[in-house]
This record gives C-alpha cells, structure tokens and sequence, in this order.
C-alpha cells in the first residue's frame, strides 16, 4: 500500500504539468476541448508511446538506443513491400517488420554487450544503417499500402479509441510490471546503477544488456507497424528524429540518462505532454520554429523540476 | 644551519586521528627516509606537504618561512617537486610533452620546440631512458619506464628553483639496476644541495640511500635515526610496535572439511600461480602491503576479469564444481564483499531493500520471475533486526546509512542469498569502532555455523584477531603461511616486505 502511494506521489508532479498543459491550452484555444484534438493525439500517440517503452527500459539499463527512429522507417518499410510487392497477408508483413526490428535490435545488442563497444556508437551507426535500409527496401518511394491496415489506427466502434491505442497502453502496463515487480525489472535497474557491484552480486549482466536492446527494437519495429497503419503507407523518411522525441519523453517522466532510474508510467505520461504541448501549440497557430523552441525549453525545464525534486524530495 | 623544511606539531584526523604530533626536520641536502606499514600515515603526511589536503593543525616552514600551500600548484610554485607512487602522468601525451608538462615557460606565447626537446632527452638520459624516443605516446611505455617518466618529470624542475623533492615509492616498478641508477641521481642532487623525502617499502633502499630515517605508526613518528645505524630488522619492529597480545580462542575449534580449493591460480595481475585451500569453519586471512595483489587474488577466486590460469574448485556432497564466472560463484553459495564499498558495493540511490536482496531475489520470487512484495520486505526487515542495520526501515535509501551500516547491508545481502563462502576485502575499513565489533562477532557467527571465509585486510590485528591462518602476498607471490599461535606481527611484515626487497627467497 505504502509503496502504491509513493509511487503514486513520485508520478504526481509530471501528472499536475500534463493538467495544467491542457487546461492551459483549453482556456487559450477554442477548440482544444473537441473530439478533433483528442483524435489527432491519440492516432500519433501509439507509435511514440511504444518506442518510449523500448528508450526508457535501454535508458534505465545505462544505455541508449539512436536507432529507433530509422528502425521504425525499415520496419514500416518491409511491412509496406512485404504486403505489396510479395503480396504477402497483412499479419504476416506485420511479424516481419517487428521481426526486422528485433533483428537490428540483436545487432545493438551483440555489439553493445557481448562486443563491449559504446552504445552510443553502436546505435548512432545503426541509425544511418538503418535508414539507408529503409530507402533501399522501399527503393527510397513511398510505399502505398492501403485502407486494409487502417484497421489498426481507426477508432474502433463503441470504444472509440484505436486497437494501436490499446495495445501500447497494454504495454505500458506490462513494462511497468516487469520494471518494478520482477527480478528481470529489478536486475537491469541494479545494473543500470552499478555494473561492477551487480557483476559481483552474482548478475549475467551481458544478457540483460542485449535483449533490453532487442526488445526496443522489437517495439520500434511495433511502432513502424503502426506508423505504417496511420499512414496507409510505408514512408522511408518516416519518425526521422523520433529517437529524440523519445528520450525527451523518457526523461520528462523522470528517467535518468545515467542509468539507474525511471518509469515506463512517467514516460508515457512524458509522451502525453509533448503530445498535448504540439497540438495545443498547433491550435494557438504557432509557428514550426516557435513550437520547436518552446518544445525544447519544456524538455530542459523538465530536467530542471527532476533535478530540484530528486534533491529535496 | 637550520633545517630547510620543517614540520611542527602536525595534526590531521578523518573520522578519527590520522596524524597526531608530527614533527619532522629536514637539512639542505639530506635524503630523509619515511617508512612505516600500510595505514600508518605516510600518504596522508605527503599530501599535506604537497598541498593536496591541508593539515588541522601545524606549522610548516620551508627556508625559515611560513608555508601553508593551499593546492598542488601553489606547492609546485614554491618549489615542492613529487614524484608519486600513483603515477601523475598523462597517458595520451607523449613522453617528452609529460616531462616538460608542469616545467613549460608559462610567460611565452610560443613554446620553443627544439629547447624543449633538448631538455625533455637531457632528463630521459639522466634516468636511463636513452633508449625510448621522446616523441613515443606514454600509454606505450611499461610500468617501470613509466616510473622513471614520473622521476624524470619531478627532476624538470630548474635545479635553483626546486627545494625539496619528495620520492613516494619511486623504485616499486624497477629492477635494482634501475634503481641503483636513480639512488645515484638522487644522491649527486642531494650533494649538490637538494633536499629530499625519501618513502618506500622497499627498506634496503631506504636505509642505503637516506642519511636519515623516520619511522611512523598509527599516525605518530616512532623514530628518527640515521640511516647508517639501523638494520631492516630495526624498521620493522619499530613499525609493528610491541607484540600484541594474542587472541586465544579458549575452546580448541575442530575446523571441517575442505571447502574451497584454489589450485595453481594466476593471472596478468599476478603471474605467479598460488594455490589455497580453505575449510569450513576457518578463516584464512590474506596479508601483505597495498598493491601485494591481495584484492586481485580475491577477485580472480570470484571468477572476475579474464585470463585465468588454474582453477578455483568448490567441493559440494554432490560433486566438485569448477568457479569459472561470478555468476557461478554466487549462484553456488560464495560470497565477495570489495574493497570500494561505494563503486563495487552499493547501489547508490536505491533502497535499502534492493540493496539487501539484490543477490538472493530468486527466494523471493514466484512464477516467470514475479517478486512477492511481501516476502521481500518481510526478508529485509529480518535481515535490519538480525544484523542490527541501523536504518529508518527498508525503504530507505542507503546512501543515508553510516559506512558501518552500509558494510551491514552488503553481509546482509549474502546472508538472504545463503551464501556460506566469503571472500571479504577490507570487510571494516572506513567503519566506527562499534560497527567494526559488531562485523567482527558476525563473522566469527558465521565461522561457527560452519562458514568458510578469506579476509583480506591492512589491518594486522584485524587479522589475528579472526583468522585460523594467514597467508602472506608479498610483490603478487604467496611467501608464506602461519597458523595460528605461529604467528607474530613481527614474522608477518617481514615477509610482506620481503620480496619489496628483492633479495629474500620465498619462505613457506
């Protein structure tokens, strides 16, 4: 119970900014109280929720992952050519853009850990290998794949929300689970935090830090499925600089970029607020330049509210 | 003539006194000897007189003036030449760049290369590096040669500028012939006026170099004598100080059957194979001087790091069972506690709960790995009570804890993870005294339920005081082994300096 509280209060800040945001954006805009913005939040959301996922869990382990922006491209890619060109069934094109994803995910991972390279550089490597895939996949054309994989982007009646909606909301849960309720969760934590004392605590630390990050290229390989489905098509250029996005949204929810500490919770709360933050600056008719400014003063004064909180709390 | 340095009264604590009353006086031209066991103070004393760390109370003067420097650079300034133990060099700059680093012509825009280079090969000569060119990337050159770029960068100094040189180990990488040549060096600047502070394990060297020796123990100088009066056997009873008195357990202990056997282990670190064998119920200390390679063995035992010849054995009812990762050592029942309780013990920020469970999680989960919340708080809180972790309760974090409370935490991780092979390094060091007690009654606990345990410690008494049998590391060779009742603090540190000296056989 005690536990569920604070768990409850460490989430409380980020929560409070997300309704000041909307009430924010609801009192300067007219129409931000519509069924309209609530749509176009929650199609673009899934994607970025589930790549955030797969950052958040590499960021906690004390790594980081570039190469999920161009990942979600390749997937959506072989998704797209998969279904068209071989003309494969939909479900099938689907497993093999997530497997795509899974496959540069073990390339990170087996560099990254059995390898001993830089992470960073690993992936940085693989977000131009990556992409440079996606345009030859997609013999750099947009791949038009059509209302069949709409499905999964469209509100689904009686529920009104999308079937990729529900799905990376199951996946926050279930991460959330296996972060802070399982020995998996709480190895990579401690590994995150101290490699050397979690070696001499008795962990395999190499396996953990390779499938943390196979799994964020599966999920980056999820969310080029479900680029691809908003889209009805497989664009090469898609979710470039996603990563970003991504790891802005981790650390607005309090995950630390030295490993150790966050929340799959705060991040998707984190997603949420940027989310609302580019709609809402949508709305109000501000400009492509000042929305990015503003946006990246949201993300450092994040870092700043993180900072002061985990002093003094 | 008065004394060209000069220490008055110096006084330093940490948490308890470091240095208590030092004085020291030191002659223009002396070569001066400091020698004294681990923890004794020497390195604290050196960082004082280098302004690395400033003294609580004292008065220092150098050529009859006030000198309090307040950093390395003011120390360098006023004339204080060191060269370290812990090699000050840059590895990515090349040999000469690091010789010339702390002597270049600040006032100059433009740094003449030839000149400089002139004077960096004049110094490599002088300390026997004729051979490596000046150009050659530090990060190429071996340990010794490294030490005598160290030197070379002390000696940069102009000879009118530079007052008292201080020698921290200088010889500990070298072979005699190497360090013979720099005694010569040494000597001839001395002849010529310069003053030196000479530290070294290495006793020979002191007492053929210094014309005058000091000793220290426990932070206090026992003894200044001129060199040519004492023997080695001289420095080391003044170093140990008179016999302690021996910890007699009443009862005779039956000590069980073999538990851990290590045989012919080696590695880069120590190249000399060394084999163990370690009993239930018994506590085998490892003695030996900082860098004997006491914390490596421990490690290699673990099964960390690569490159192991030999192996480690851990014998079971069931059938040996080969220790070849620390994966496999924990998971079958050993325990390591290191040295740096903060960068390879703890888990700074988390609770004191991960911290306590981390290494024993898999009896406190169910199914596809799902902790049980329950147990695991009921777990730690037992493990607070049982080992009297002075805590607000398990959610605390544990950097909030004391050093002695936090050494608690990790015992208490290997005793949820049922470990009953301990390997512990430095298990008290940086703990209160009761704290130290406390670990101390704990493990000798453990010893009786039928644990077997390797110590590793600086600390002498700490070691007679626990252990059945001690095994001497000296220079990352085993030299010798005492049994209980055999042993004396005397015996003990004449073989963990023995092979400092570079003459004695192995014993034992």
């Amino acid at each position: 119970m005690l536990s569920k509280l604070s768990l409850l209060f460490e989430e409380i800040f980020i929560v409070i900014a997300l309704l000041l945001l909307i009430l924010f954006f609801g009192l300067m805009t007219e129409n931000f109280f519509t069924t309209g913005t609530l749509r176009a939040i929650l199609t673009q959301l899934p994607a970025l929720t589930v790549v955030t996922i797969g950052m958040t869990l590499v960021l906690i382990s004390g790594g980081i992952d570039l190469s999920v922006g161009s990942v979600v491209a390749l997937s959506a890619g072989v998704i797209g050519v998969a279904f068209t060109v071989f003309g494969l069934p939909l479900p099938v094109a689907g497993l093999l853009g997530i497997l795509a994803g899974g496959c540069a995910g073990l390339v990170n991972g087996v560099l990254g850990s059995y390898f001993r390279l830089p992470v960073f550089i690993v992936t940085l490597g693989m977000l131009e290998a990556a992409r440079g895939m996606a345009y030859l996949v997609t013999d750099s054309q947009t791949v038009y794949i059509g209302a069949s994989i709409q499905a999964l982007s469209l509100p689904i009646s009686g529920i009104g929300v999308s079937a990729s909606f529900l799905i990376s909301l199951g996946l926050v849960v279930l991460a959330q689970y296996v972060l802070t309720r399982t020995v998996y969760g709480r190895y990579l934590i401690a590994i995150g935090t101290n490699e050397q004392a979690a070696k001499i605590s008795g962990i395999r630390t190499e396996p953990y830090l390779m499938w943390v990050l196979v799994v964020s290229g599966l999920l980056a390989g999820l969310g080029g499925l479900m680029n691809a489905a908003y889209l009805a098509a497989s664009d090469p250029n898609a979710a470039t600089g996603l990563e970003l996005s991504a790891i802005a949204a981790a650390v607005i929810g309090g995950t630390s970029l030295m490993g150790g500490r966050g929340s799959i919770v705060g991040a998707f709360i984190g997603v949420l607020i940027i989310s609302v933050l580019q709609n809402g600056l949508a709305q109000m008719g501000v400009s492509e330049p000042v929305k990015r400014l503003i946006t990246g003063l949201v993300i450092i004064l994040a870092v700043l509210i993180d900072r002061w909180r985990s002093r003094y709390a | 003539m008065t004394a060209r340095f000069a220490i008055e009264g110096l006084n330093k604590s940490f948490a308890a006194p470091v240095l208590k009353q030092v004085s020291l006086q030191i002659r223009p031209g002396s070569i001066h000897g400091l020698v004294g066991e681990n923890g004794a103070g020497k390195s604290t004393l050196i960082n004082i007189i280098c302004g690395l760390l400033a003294a609580d109370s004292a008065e220092l003067t150098l050529d009859g003036k006030p000198y309090y420097p307040m950093s390395r650079a003011a120390a360098l300034a006023e004339g204080l030449a060191l060269a370290s133990q812990e090699l000050s060099l840059i590895e990515t700059l090349t040999v000469e760049e690091n010789i010339l680093l702390s002597s270049l012509p600040e006032s100059a825009f433009r740094i003449d290369r030839r000149k400089v280079r002139l004077q960096a090969q004049e110094l490599m000569n002088l300390v026997g590096l004729k051979h490596i060119p000046p150009q050659t990337p530090l990060a190429r050159l071996r340990l010794a040669e490294k030490q005598l770029v160290e030197l070379a960068k002390a000696l940069s100094m102009p000879t009118d500028r530079i007052k008292l040189l201080i020698l921290d180990e200088p010889t500990s990488a070298l072979t005699s012939a190497q360090a013979d040549q720099i005694h010569r060096i040494i000597k001839q600047r001395a002849d010529s006026g310069l003053s030196v502070i000479y530290v070294s394990h290495r006793l020979d060297d002191v007492l053929s170099v210094c014309d005058t020796v000091s000793v220290l123990r426990d932070g206090v100088i026992q003894h200044t004598a001129p060199g040519s009066s004492l023997t080695s056997d001289d420095l080391i009873r003044e170093m140990s100080g008179e016999e302690l008195s021996q910890h007699n357990d009443d009862e005779v202990r039956k000590i069980g059957d073999v538990r851990l056997r290590v045989e012919r282990l080696s590695n880069a670190d120590f190249p000399e194979p060394i084999s163990l064998q370690c009993h239930r119920r018994e506590i085998v200390g490892i003695a030996g001087l900082a860098g004997a390679g006491r914390s490596e063995l421990l490690h290699a035992i673990y099964g960390l790091g690569a490159g192991h010849q030999g192996k480690v054995v851990l014998v079971e009812p069931a059938g040996d069972v080969l220790i070849d990762s620390a994966s496999t050592a924990a998971k079958n029942g050993i325990a390591l506690i290191a040295e740096d309780r903060k960068s390879q013990g703890i888990f700074s920020g988390k609770s004191v709960s991960l911290n306590s469970t981390v290494a024993g999680l898999s009896k406190l989960s169910g199914n596809l790995g799902a902790i049980i919340s329950k147990r695991e708080q009921r777990a730690c809180k037992e493990l607070i009570s049982r080992l009297n972790i002075k805590s607000e309760g398990p959610r605390q974090t544990i950097d909030r804890l004391s050093g002695g409370n936090q050494q608690k935490v990790l015992i208490a991780r290997w005793l949820q993870a049922d470990s009953d092979v301990w390997l512990l390094d430095e298990p008290t060091r940086g703990v209160d005294v009761g704290s130290k007690l406390a670990i101390h009654n704990r493990l000798r606990e453990l010893r009786d339920q039928g644990a077997t345990m390797l110590i590793v410690s600086s600390e002498l008494e700490e070691l007679t005081a626990l252990c059945d049998r001690i095994l001497v590391l000296s220079n990352k060779k085993a030299v010798a082994s005492y049994e209980r009742g055999q042993w004396s603090k005397e015996k003990l540190l004449a073989a963990a300096f023995s092979e400092h000296k570079g003459e004695r056989a192995l014993a034992g």
